[in-house]
């Protein structure tokens, strides 16, 4: 390729113009091609205020920010019109468990800008200081008042605010139709026994102690967040039971799910919606006893390296625009009525993101707890192991 | 500069770096081990044994290692001394390069990958439907001891492989031809002679594969989908998942003994082994 | 026997086959073949956090590998010519360190450093002079390359001693008793002998440290070594741009192996 950035054919000009305007090509492209981008450069320098002034300057706020968060959990492409807007680029690292993201910042340097725990465990990172709190004036987007309080309110702790929601959701499972014989499933009780019986050797659990333990204790119409010793006792013996039916322990589900390897998995909301629109017979069930729901938030660890970037990062990810195409891509329900505004009516109404009434009622929050009680945390690893 | 003054140079940076990146983080482990979890996570120093009286619980755990351990080390040993012996013996010169190195490429492909790929063969999609189309029905392979015994022996093949070349590569041929001029049985002849002589390249390929799976998380992590559990899974959940460092550690510490030991029987077995067949020893 | 060396082959093969043709899939999910299509090698070049991960991985990988051999090289030299209980102390060592699971190398370098760091850094801070931000210590591309090296120095002894116990003792003497000086008998005697275990040792700690995963995942820190990519990419599911990055690196090496071969061959002719 020649040198264009010094000559451009008027013709090429023109069509650079249209493409621009067109939306098919960026501004920064746009600008590079045509040379413009240095003529505006020079200008700008030399008039204060022609400069069109973007929401970030570039290399204001660094060249990257590091993003700790979940499975199927963003557009790919908000990114990189982060990256269009501010220069700094979006790393993504994909975890497992909130224990998982607790115990890698306990052992300290997890050098992450921003990441993405659930509402029960918020507290926690409050009493080991693992948290910044959120200076509200450099996130313009997030307006309080948009939220419903039920999605947002475990952000701030004794008044002060250290999270702000990206999105709610549940916890029920997905099961595959075509092999449940026409049984409707329609509680936890159904999912262990079918589990035990003819879906043997064909179900997935979660690899973290709060749901499969939680939906174990569910069977017995105990409460999710259970720490009774007799109750775990219980599902204790309720996970032993049903470990050599498992196809596997794993918060991974949705390739095993496709491939037909798997018939059941306890799932949350987004990957019950993203299976569905794909594969119709795998039907997304909320256990009439209860469950979980959660509700997941935005927050700066301790001694975040890129801490600019990383307030640039989430009020991006507040803006209503952005959010809405975050909600289009992962499926789960955004308690921001300004992002729900932009989403279309269908969606709304959809009974996977929005289950009815009554089921909504039984569940539960996740209790801070379950996250440090160490009969919990042995419980599963015995059920593991075992 | 004396001779001593030298040495003692020489040796300071190794010595350094193993006081401080091994002997250091090992006597942490080993005091952790005697202390008790915080509540949130991580330790408290104590003086206790209640991290050692807990181990049964990993029991399991233990057994699943000791056992698959080395069952894919004598696999693995099976599996290769005849490829071993074909390259170092039976292959044509010109090829033998080219053939070994053939076994070490799948290698530079990360086992992250390699283990993808067997999920996908031991899937409901890949072997399974195959016998299926053949008439055979309902077998499960992926998330069983059988998948993971697949995956140990194809990551550490190689590890085997060359030992066991090298030591049958260096063998005399004329003793192999002497053996047959003398009219014993193609057999006898290996039994007695290329089987003896091989023993030193057993021992180190079977020492390098029984001693990386003893560590071994990956593999069962990826092919047994979390139900085939090693020490090594344990460690990774005690430290990743519930964050019980001073359990971790002790079970760490009975890991490194445990490991200590077998190694150090192992090779008292293989020196006395070696002794006694001295007699057919031309070196 | 050939039949049999085949069947080993075709199970050896058989899954790079798999990543291989995957990685010209078209569609995204990697269990179904939707048509050829080279997108995802353009995707993986140009991701910037694949290239980056890359480069910490051979950075890494270079730099404990060469300390590896140096100091590795520098130690088995001298633990040839001394007897005693610093020999028997450093053999203890080299044998703890190789026998030891790189899961406890990985573990036992987090909570040993992070308890040493935690101890350090307000000291660190205290004694901080003037009052920019003082020095922090975390684990990072330092610590890992310090584990790295710690077990892959243990191999590079264990390497070189093994070629120095077969070399001739006289030739050394010979050297010594020729008036030359210690370090001119190192340089023109024992290295050109050791030479080749020396680069052995430092090939098989590059490939070691470049393929390490499970000591990484403990100790990297923030930090993203390639391995650490591709793990957490496989966590959001596999795309066909991880079995693409698989087949790259496949194909590099098998061309350096090409290139290093035929090198070789040039050399030997010239020699001769």
């Amino acid at each position: 390729m020649t040198n264009h950035n010094d000559h451009i054919s008027k013709q090429a000009f023109m069509d650079e113009l249209y493409r621009y305007k067109k939306g098919s090509v960026t501004r920064r492209h746009f600008l590079n091609v045509t040379g413009l981008g240095a003529a505006t450069a020079v200008m700008g320098a030399a008039v204060p205020g022609l400069l069109p002034k973007p929401a970030f300057a570039a290399g204001d706020i660094g060249d990257r920010v590091i993003l700790a968060t979940w499975p199927n959990y963003h557009d790919p492409a908000n990114f990189e019109a982060f990256t269009e807007a501010t220069g700094a680029h979006v790393q993504v690292n994909v975890f497992g468990s909130n224990e998982e993201m607790l115990a890698k910042l306990q052992a300290g340097g997890s050098g992450w800008d921003v990441y993405v725990p659930t509402n029960y465990t918020i507290t926690t990172y409050v009493s080991e200081d693992l948290i910044e709190p959120l200076d509200v004036s450099r996130l313009p987007n997030y307006d309080p008042s948009a939220f419903d309080p039920r999605y947002a309110e475990a952000g701030s702790v004794d008044g002060k605010l250290y999270a702000v929601p990206k999105n709610w959701g549940t916890t029920g499972y997905a099961v595959n139709t075509s092999h449940t014989g026409g049984h409707k499933m329609t509680s936890w009780k159904d999912f262990w026994d079918m589990t035990m019986d003819s879906l043997s050797g064909r179900t997935m659990v979660h690899d973290y102690q709060l749901t499969t333990i939680g939906n174990a204790l569910k069977y017995f119409g105990y409460s999710f967040n259970s720490v009774d010793e007799k109750e775990l006792a219980d599902a204790e013996k309720l996970l032993i039971d049903s470990k050599p039916h498992l196809f596997a322990i794993s918060s991974d589900y949705q390739p095993s799910m496709r491939s037909g390897d798997a018939w059941m998995t306890m799932c949350w909301t987004g990957d019950g919606k993203q299976l569905n629109t794909d594969i119709p017979e795998i039907e997304y069930v909320l256990g009439v006893e209860g469950g979980e729901l959660w509700s997941d938030y935005y927050a700066i660890p301790k001694g975040a390296p890129h801490m600019d970037a990383a307030y640039a990062l989430i009020n991006f990810m507040l803006d209503p625009n952005v959010n809405a195409k975050e909600v289009l891509a992962h499926g789960y329900p955004s308690a921001d009525a300004h992002t729900n505004a932009l989403l279309p009516e269908e969606l709304l109404n959809d009974p996977i993101l929005y289950p009815a009434q009554d089921l909504l009622n039984a569940l539960e929050f996740g209790a801070a707890v379950t996250l440090t009680d160490p009969n919990r945390a042995e419980l599963m690893a015995r059920f593991k192991s075992a | 500069m004396t001779q001593r003054a030298r040495n003692w140079l020489l040796l300071a940076p190794a010595g350094t770096w193993f006081l401080v990146m091994l002997l250091l983080p090992l006597t942490v482990v080993l005091v952790f081990s005697f202390g008790e979890r915080a509540p949130a996570g991580g330790v408290v120093p104590a003086f206790t044994l209640e991290q050692y009286a807990n181990l049964p619980a990993r029991w399991t755990a233990f057994k699943n290692t000791m056992t698959l351990a080395p069952i894919g080390t004598l696999a693995s040993l099976l599996i290769a001394y005849p490829l071993a012996y074909f390259l170092a013996v039976k292959a044509d010169p010109k090829w033998k390069t080219i053939l070994l190195v053939l076994v070490i490429v799948p290698f530079w492909t990360s086992i992250l990958i390699r283990s993808y790929a067997w999920i996908f063969i031991l899937g409901g999609r890949g072997l399974p439907a195959l016998l299926d189309w053949v008439g055979i029905e309902g077998v499960r392979l992926i998330n069983t001891p059988f998948a993971v015994l697949v995956g140990i022996i194809y990551g550490y093949l190689p590890l085997m492989v060359f030992p066991i070349f090298v030591s049958l590569d260096r063998l005399d041929k004329r003793l192999l031809e002497a053996s047959s001029d003398l009219g014993a049985k193609p057999w006898a002849t290996f039994l007695q002679i290329t089987l003896p002589l091989s023993i030193p390249g057993i021992a180190t390929g079977c020492m390098l594969v029984f001693i990386l799976l003893m560590g071994e998380f990956l593999i069962p992590a990826l092919l047994g989908g979390g139900k085939v559990f090693f020490v090594g899974n344990a460690l990774v959940d005690l430290f990743l998942q519930s964050r019980n460092w001073a359990y971790g550690s002790a079970v760490a510490v009975t890991l490194v003994l445990v490991m200590l030991i077998t190694v150090t029987i192992y090779m008292r077995l293989i020196n006395r082994l070696g002794a006694s067949r001295e007699d057919v020893s031309i070196m | 026997m050939r039949l049999y060396a085949s069947c080993v082959y075709i199970f050896l093969y058989f899954p790079i086959g798999i990543i291989v043709l995957f990685s010209f899939n078209a569609g995204r999910h990697a269990s179904q073949l939707q048509g050829f299509s080279t997108q995802w090698y353009g995707k993986a070049l140009s991701n910037p956090f694949v290239m980056d991960a890359l480069q910490t991985s051979l950075l890494v990988a270079f730099t404990s590998a060469l300390l590896a051999s140096l100091f590795g090289t520098m130690a088995a030299v001298a633990l040839q010519g001394i007897k005693g209980p610093v020999r028997t102390v450093f053999d203890m060592l080299i044998y703890v360190a190789v026998m030891i699971p790189g899961i406890v190398i990985g573990i036992a370098t987090l909570i040993g450093l992070v308890t040493v760091f935690d101890q350090l850094n307000p000291v660190l801070a205290s004694i901080w002079p003037g009052d920019g931000t003082p020095p922090k210590l975390n684990m990072g591309l330092g610590s890992l390359v310090a584990a790295h090296t710690m077990f892959l120095m243990a191999l590079v002894i264990i390497i070189v001693r093994a070629r120095l116990s077969g070399m001739d003792r006289a030739l050394t003497e010979a050297s010594s008793d020729l008036y030359a000086t210690p370090f001119g008998t190192f340089r023109q005697v024992t290295l050109p002998l050791i030479f080749p275990a020396v680069l052995a040792g430092f090939l098989l700690s590059f490939t070691f440290s470049f393929d390490d995963f499970i000591i990484a995942f403990f100790v990297a820190g923030s930090e993203t070594t390639l391995p650490i990519y591709v793990f957490s990419s496989i966590r959001r599911g596999v795309t066909p741009e991880i079995n693409a990055i698989g087949t790259m690196v496949l194909a590099v090496s098998l061309v350096m192996l090409v290139a290093a071969q035929i090198l070789l061959r040039r050399g030997e002719k010239k020699s001769k």
